[in-house]
């Protein structure tokens, strides 16, 4: 069973849906025609070329090309995590680095060794596309802990410090911060994982039915890649936040100040 | 008991200290006065490490706060300011989230020695069930106050504590802490309770002068 191609007319077609939502626009003066358009461009551009990109790494399927690859697919969710919160880059992108390509590979080595069973553990097809869909939905998850950690201990200084004059550790202290603010990276992930199948088809199970795939091997890949999704957003969050602390809390316990973009 | 030695600090530009002297003996009851801006407050940072000085050094008894000190400066010392931060659950849960840090854990939070502290202060047992953020400032000053004497703490900085208070209570807080020759005490208060007692010796911020 093959996917059926879509030609380049057709897609044109699916181009020409667009007319709804510029219509609309229009109509009700939604002032969205450009930004939409703009996007819709940029998304076609994008996966374009990342196709053309693909077809060559899967066709040569060199585990150094795969592995690098990844690191450069780290990066760009590394900067995109950092321009999301309100840290200033140069202060936190050696942890933030450390702690994303500590979870996306534990985990990737992990499924691919002992779950998939791969012969070649870099091969394109599973590292890539796996690390694309961990590190894809940790970032937000990533962003909402490190962003509400110290956003919350600043905003909160007051009590922050007093409990420190309680004589609480630096470790005490900052414990009820971090409980809230992983709790709250999780939630969309462990809410989501509660009505998966019922309320939407996930992506994953979506795109490798279409693929060929039947149903039961789908679902089998998309229990796998929720678990891994918690996982790796749970351990990345721990990390990033517990190795930003040095760079981000004086010896006395107080928070840096410099650390925060204006 | 403390000592601030040659105090040069400045907030945005703006010099608050330049050169501050000031020593408090152990079991000295000290007032500080001067307008407000003056830097009281920035004064108890100073102690606790939440301020570090430009310039300068703080001695707690004889031993220089910096940041390997200063840890043990904070289980030694009480501060309690008029808008205390108490957390945001019940009461009764704050007070076993203090009792439950590692520093405390031969601190005394049972039932008998709260309620015996809540009766002295005229606090009702039930305020225990309540939330933090329903009491008024004067009950969350007085529970950090109780929280402050669980702890045996032997030096206070207190910043306006008693601002809340009725007249009565007023006096039976400042004499609690005035009048137990243990403790030392350093108080920011516009209430005369604290600046009459005859304990009392008075700091002036803006001539940097012993007044008493």
């Amino acid at each position: 069973m093959e996917t059926v191609d879509i030609s380049i007319f057709s897609l044109g077609l699916v181009f020409l849906l667009l007319a709804v939502p510029v219509g609309m626009s229009v109509y009700y003066r939604l002032n969205m025609t450009g930004a939409m358009l703009f996007s819709v461009l940029r998304m076609s551009l994008q996966l374009f070329l990342i196709g053309i990109f693909l077809k060559y790494l899967f066709l040569w399927n060199n585990p150094f090309i795969n592995a690098a690859w990844l690191i450069v697919m780290i990066l760009v969710a590394v900067f995109s995590a950092i321009k999301g919160s309100s840290m200033k880059a140069k202060k936190v992108l050696v942890p933030i680095f450390i702690s994303f390509s500590a979870a996306t590979f534990l985990i990737l080595l992990y499924i691919n060794v002992f779950v998939i069973r791969l012969d070649m553990v870099f091969d394109a097809r599973y590292l890539i596309v796996l690390g694309g869909m961990l590190l894809g939905n940790s970032l937000r998850g990533n962003i909402v802990g490190i962003d509400s950690f110290y956003r919350s201990i600043r905003k909160d200084s007051k009590r922050y410090l007093y409990s420190l004059s309680l004589g609480a550790s630096h470790h005490e202290a900052y414990l009820p911060y971090l409980k809230e603010s992983v709790q709250l990276a999780l939630k969309p992930t462990v809410a989501s994982m509660a009505t998966m199948g019922i309320v939407a088809l996930p992506g994953m199970m979506t795109g490798a039915i279409l693929g060929g795939a039947s149903p039961d091997v789908a679902i089998k890949y998309q229990i796998m890649i929720m678990i891994a999704i918690l996982v790796s957003t749970i351990l990345s969050v721990l990390l990033t936040i517990v190795l930003t602390l040095k760079v981000c809390f004086t010896g006395y316990g107080t928070l840096r100040e410099d650390i925060f973009e204006k | 008991m403390i000592k601030f030695d040659k105090i040069c600090l400045s907030f945005d530009g703006k010099k608050i200290f330049s050169g501050l002297d000031l020593e408090i003996a152990s079991g000295e009851k000290v007032v500080l006065s001067g307008r407000s801006g003056i830097g009281k407050s920035s004064l108890f940072g100073l102690v606790l490490g939440f301020i570090v000085p430009d310039s300068g050094s703080v001695f707690f008894d004889g031993v220089r706060v910096d940041e390997k000190s200063v840890w043990d400066v904070r289980k030694k010392a009480a501060f309690v300011d008029q808008d205390v931060s108490a957390g945001y659950g019940r009461l009764g849960d704050w007070f076993s989230s203090v009792s439950g840090f590692k520093a405390n854990s031969d601190a005394d939070f049972s039932d008998d020695r709260i309620f015996e502290l809540m009766d002295r202060l005229d606090l009702k047992k039930d305020l225990l069930g309540k939330n933090v953020s329903e009491l008024s400032g004067g009950e969350r000053q007085r529970s950090a106050l109780i929280v402050s004497l669980i702890l045996k703490r032997k030096v206070f900085l207190l910043d306006e504590v008693t601002s809340a208070l009725d007249k009565e209570l007023k006096k039976k807080v400042a004499a609690m802490f005035f009048e137990d020759a243990d403790l030392t005490v350093a108080c920011v208060s516009h209430d005369p309770v604290w600046s009459e007692s005859p304990n009392a010796r008075m700091f002036d911020m803006e001539a940097l002068e012993w007044k008493r």
